[in-house]
């Protein structure tokens, strides 16, 4: 373990000092995304002042307050796309400089996120929790976070993170091959932000929503952020965290095989 | 009656704000949250004229200021003070006039539409131009004919090969006739074969359409074979103004002598300076281990002197002689700026 | 102004060229972009069928209210000037994310051609037909499918003053990107500033009555896209607002005129790449 922090290490502060380089864009790409959150939170305050009902499908408003900006929160968290360059170096062959240092390649990448990670967890987890957290307690008169229910969160927006960066490799192979990042990326994000349920929580989309959220992409945000919002029971909490592990050890040993199959080529071809 | 200078160049100066930062996590993090910034004088009160017709050669070594200087004199950028005539036109005031009178290639970047075929590149140009369909036609015929664009008029310029591409950018600059042209590194990357024509058609267009010509570059043939003049630049400062023979006959005489010692102790035995009264200007002498270079003016002592002097002296490996580069030129042009101005 | 349009029309022709070219990349974003826009209007179908009609409320008291089709016909609308400027002011997002920061805007100061025009021109962006096409779907099939009571109210000769007052809707967009995009003239890049004021019009998709005032006042007057979607929508689909559509006029053009401000200070500030 010792040896594993001090190799990758380097590769850790690499990505922290990219990520203090680009702060600005960041920052600005950010508050972009997060006007997307607002639009949501007037729309669903129209919605619940248009019901009759005080909850929409076991939500109530402040629920859905919640669910808007830990789901963007989660989804930001979790997002990795490292792995691009991994697909990207090996069609190119530049990966081959990489094979000849003594490391994991895509732990590489994967710890050169996380020092990135860092500096986000530091001016973007951080305000935004608390922002949330504040607007709950004001809300209800109550201070209403759960500390060890927010460690269990974090434990399983951890396992998400590690289903979407395996998720990611074996994407970027497949975009690569064929050779169209922009589209498939847009279909992607779609397909990955309905099913995950970023854009309307499954539980709206009845016993639809409810076979989504075996399929992986629940796992990416749906499950940690339910969690979250204490709307799980210990047994669900403990099944559904269960399914994560499962998916990631799916997706992390997919992406070791379509790695190793892609490796084999890069030598036939004498790249 | 038209004035004779084309260009004229006054006190022209140019400062860019840079940001300090320092090295590695706390730098990073300094930065962050208190940035410190120096003011870079990459332009530093320079004043030139060029008459009309004349090619000048723009020279100095990477990060003088070469490219400031004709981003300037482009309109690209705005000067921080003094100020740029072409023909007696400010360059930033009324840009779009100004800019029909000029030519630019980058040789670093080409200024083509990548995925146009070139024909239509120039059909663009045309319009931008404003151009008569009828010198158009003309111009085409002739640039067809020096830079010889047929074979490759059909293709896309993303196909094309660099020298290919530097024809195609010269074209593309001259198409609206200007009457002057600037054109930086045009040689940069290209082979002997390629550079040679590429400089042969530069020629031949200042001489057949009068075109005043401005180059930059790194390469001292490109000035010999197009240049009577130049105008050399170190640090933001004109170092040098005149004819090429001027320099030539001032500093060109230097070459340098390189050999192996057997001996390394050996080198005590080398008095050039004492022994031939060399003055500080015209020699000197850099040491590696074994290696020696040394560099002197063979005006003042012959390079068959200064062979024989060393072999008498000293057990040698290996030796060599060749002429001073450019940049060692530039060099010495330096040191002695005050006396060249 | 003619030659700017002959210049513009052969960049489109190459643009078509390239996307024959390019047929399964074209096919791809323009299957990705009918999934979003479906995605997000299934989302909106979701949201609307556990209420039957989206009100406002001032004090408890119903202000407003307005029912899914109508909903749907102010998102189709929002999604005509912003595709239009789309389709042809594309280039001015590359200028903020690459090509100031690459030094590759020298080559527009060197013609003679206002450097902001010869940078629009310069692209065509064919996939936002898709977004002009989705928009005027959903007008339609909203209007077709609208309840009588709520037909009614509209009057087709409103959609007249709309078009006339069209191009200053698109004018919105793109002075928008032009005045953050002029950004990275001393910055070197500001895509990300244009992503983050050009991301406000997602409010301007929904009816501008369920804002605070704060986002209000910003969407009407200050990133003025409610006046490219919600106000214009709502004037055809009831009359209503039809103060706005002057009130568009006047704010593109200073928005328009701010813009060019800031542009031309930028390029006399531009430092080009390299030094």
């Amino acid at each position: 373990m010792k040896r594993l922090i001090r190799i990758y290490k380097p590769f850790t502060r690499a990505g922290l000092l990219e990520m203090v380089a680009y702060r600005v864009n960041f920052i600005f790409f950010l508050l972009g995304e997060i006007m997307k959150c607002f639009v949501m939170f007037f729309v669903w305050k129209a919605v619940f002042d248009s019901s009759v009902e005080p909850t929409l499908h076991g939500f109530t408003y402040d629920n859905m307050v919640v669910y808007i900006f830990i789901t963007f929160l989660s989804g930001y968290i979790t997002y990795s796309d490292g792995s691009y360059v991994v697909g990207k170096e090996i069609l190119d062959g530049s990966i081959a400089m990489r094979m000849i240092k003594p490391v994991n390649f895509d732990m590489c990448f994967l710890f050169q996120e996380l020092g990135g990670k860092i500096l986000q967890l530091l001016i973007v987890f951080l305000p935004i929790t608390v922002g949330v957290e504040a607007y709950r307690w004001i809300a209800n008169g109550v201070f209403m976070m759960n500390i060890p229910m927010f460690f269990v969160y974090f434990l399983s927006l951890l396992l998400a993170y590690g289903i979407n960066f395996f998720f990611n490799v074996i994407y970027g192979f497949l975009a690569f091959y064929l050779k169209n990042l922009w589209g498939t990326d847009i279909i992607k994000g779609v397909i990955v932000g309905f099913l995950s349920g970023a854009t309307v929580p499954l539980a709206f989309m009845g016993a639809f929503g409810e076979a989504i959220g075996f399929l992986p992409f629940a796992s990416l945000s749906y499950t940690p952020v339910m969690i979250y919002m204490g709307m799980y029971s210990a047994g669900e909490i403990i099944f559904y965290m269960g399914l994560q592990i499962v998916w990631l050890l799916v997706f992390a040993v997919t992406s070791r095989l379509v790695l190793n199959s892609a490796m084999k080529r890069l030598v036939v071809h004498g790249g | 009656m038209k004035s004779d200078i084309m260009i004229q160049v006054r006190n022209l100066k140019k400062e860019f704000k840079k940001a300090i930062k320092e090295p590695g996590l706390k730098g990073s993090f300094k930065a962050l949250f208190k940035p410190e910034y120096e003011i870079v004088k990459a332009v530093d009160d320079i004043s030139f004229d060029v008459k009309r017709g004349e090619i000048i050669g723009f020279i100095g070594p990477n990060g003088a200021g070469k490219s400031t200087v004709i981003k300037m004199l482009t309109g690209i950028l705005t000067p921080t003070s003094g100020e740029c005539r072409i023909d007696g036109k400010i360059p930033t005031e009324n840009r779009k006039d100004y800019v029909k009178e000029i030519g630019v290639v980058f040789g670093q970047r080409t200024q083509l539409w990548w995925d146009l075929a070139l024909r239509e590149t120039y059909m663009v140009l045309k319009e931008i131009y404003e151009i008569p369909e009828e010198d158009y036609k003309e111009r085409m015929a002739f640039l067809n004919q020096v830079l010889e664009l047929d074979d490759f008029i059909t293709s896309p310029v993303r196909t094309l090969s660099l020298g290919q591409r530097m024809r195609a950018d010269i074209a593309a600059s001259l198409l609206h006739n200007p009457k002057v042209l600037f054109l930086d590194e045009p040689t940069i990357g290209l082979d002997v074969v390629v550079k040679d024509n590429i400089r042969k058609a530069i020629q031949k267009i200042s001489e057949e359409s009068g075109t005043t010509v401005i180059l930059t570059t790194h390469d001292l043939e490109d000035i010999e074979l197009l240049c009577k003049r130049i105008v050399m630049i170190d640090k933001g400062k004109k170092v040098f103004d005149g004819e090429l023979s001027e320099l030539r006959r001032r500093y060109g005489q230097m070459r340098e002598l390189g050999f192996e010692l057997r001996n390394v102790d050996d080198i005590a035995k080398l008095t050039y300076k004492e022994d031939f009264a060399f003055s500080d200007d015209d020699l000197s002498i850099e040491r590696s281990g074994s290696n020696v270079k040394v560099r002197f003016n063979s005006d003042v002592v012959s390079v068959e002197k200064m062979l024989s002097y060393t072999l008498s002296k000293v057990h040698v490996k290996d030796v060599n002689c060749k002429d001073a580069d450019i940049e060692e030129i530039i060099r010495r042009l330096y040191l002695g700026g005050g006396e060249a101005q | 102004m003619f030659r700017y349009m002959r210049l513009h029309k052969i960049f489109i022709k190459q643009d078509l060229k390239k996307l024959m070219e390019y047929k399964v990349d074209f096919l791809l974003g323009a299957v990705g972009f009918l999934l979003e826009q479906a995605v997000q209007i299934f989302c909106l179908g979701i949201i609307f069928a556990s209420i039957p009609a989206l009100v406002y409320r001032e004090n408890g008291v119903v202000q407003d209210s307005w029912i899914f089709n109508e909903v749907l016909f102010i998102y189709g609308f929002s999604l005509i000037p912003k595709g239009i400027d789309h389709l042809f002011f594309d280039n001015l997002w590359g200028l903020g994310y690459w090509i100031v920061d690459k030094g590759d805007f020298d080559k527009y100061l060197t013609r003679p051609v206002y450097s902001w025009f010869y940078v629009l021109c310069e692209k065509f962006c064919v996939d936002a037909l898709g977004e002009i096409i989705v928009g005027v779907a959903l007008i339609i099939y909203s209007t077709l499918t609208m309840p009588m009571e709520v037909a009614s109210a509209i009057n087709w000769w409103r959609v007249l003053p709309v078009l006339a007052v069209m191009p200053f809707c698109i004018m919105i967009f793109t002075s928008v990107k032009t005045a953050t995009a002029a950004i990275s003239f001393w910055t070197k890049r500001s895509g990300h500033i244009t992503h983050m004021c050009y991301m406000t019009n997602d409010f301007a998709k929904y009816p501008a009555k369920i804002y605070n005032v704060f986002v209000k006042t910003v969407i009407t007057y200050i990133l003025p896209f409610a006046l490219t979607a919600y106000y214009p929508a709502i004037f055809i689909l009831r009359g209503e607002s039809w103060w706005s559509l002057p009130v568009t006029v006047l704010v593109s053009v200073v928005l328009f005129a701010v813009s060019q401000f800031i542009w031309n200070k930028g390029i006399s500030s531009y430092e080009s790449a390299g030094s």
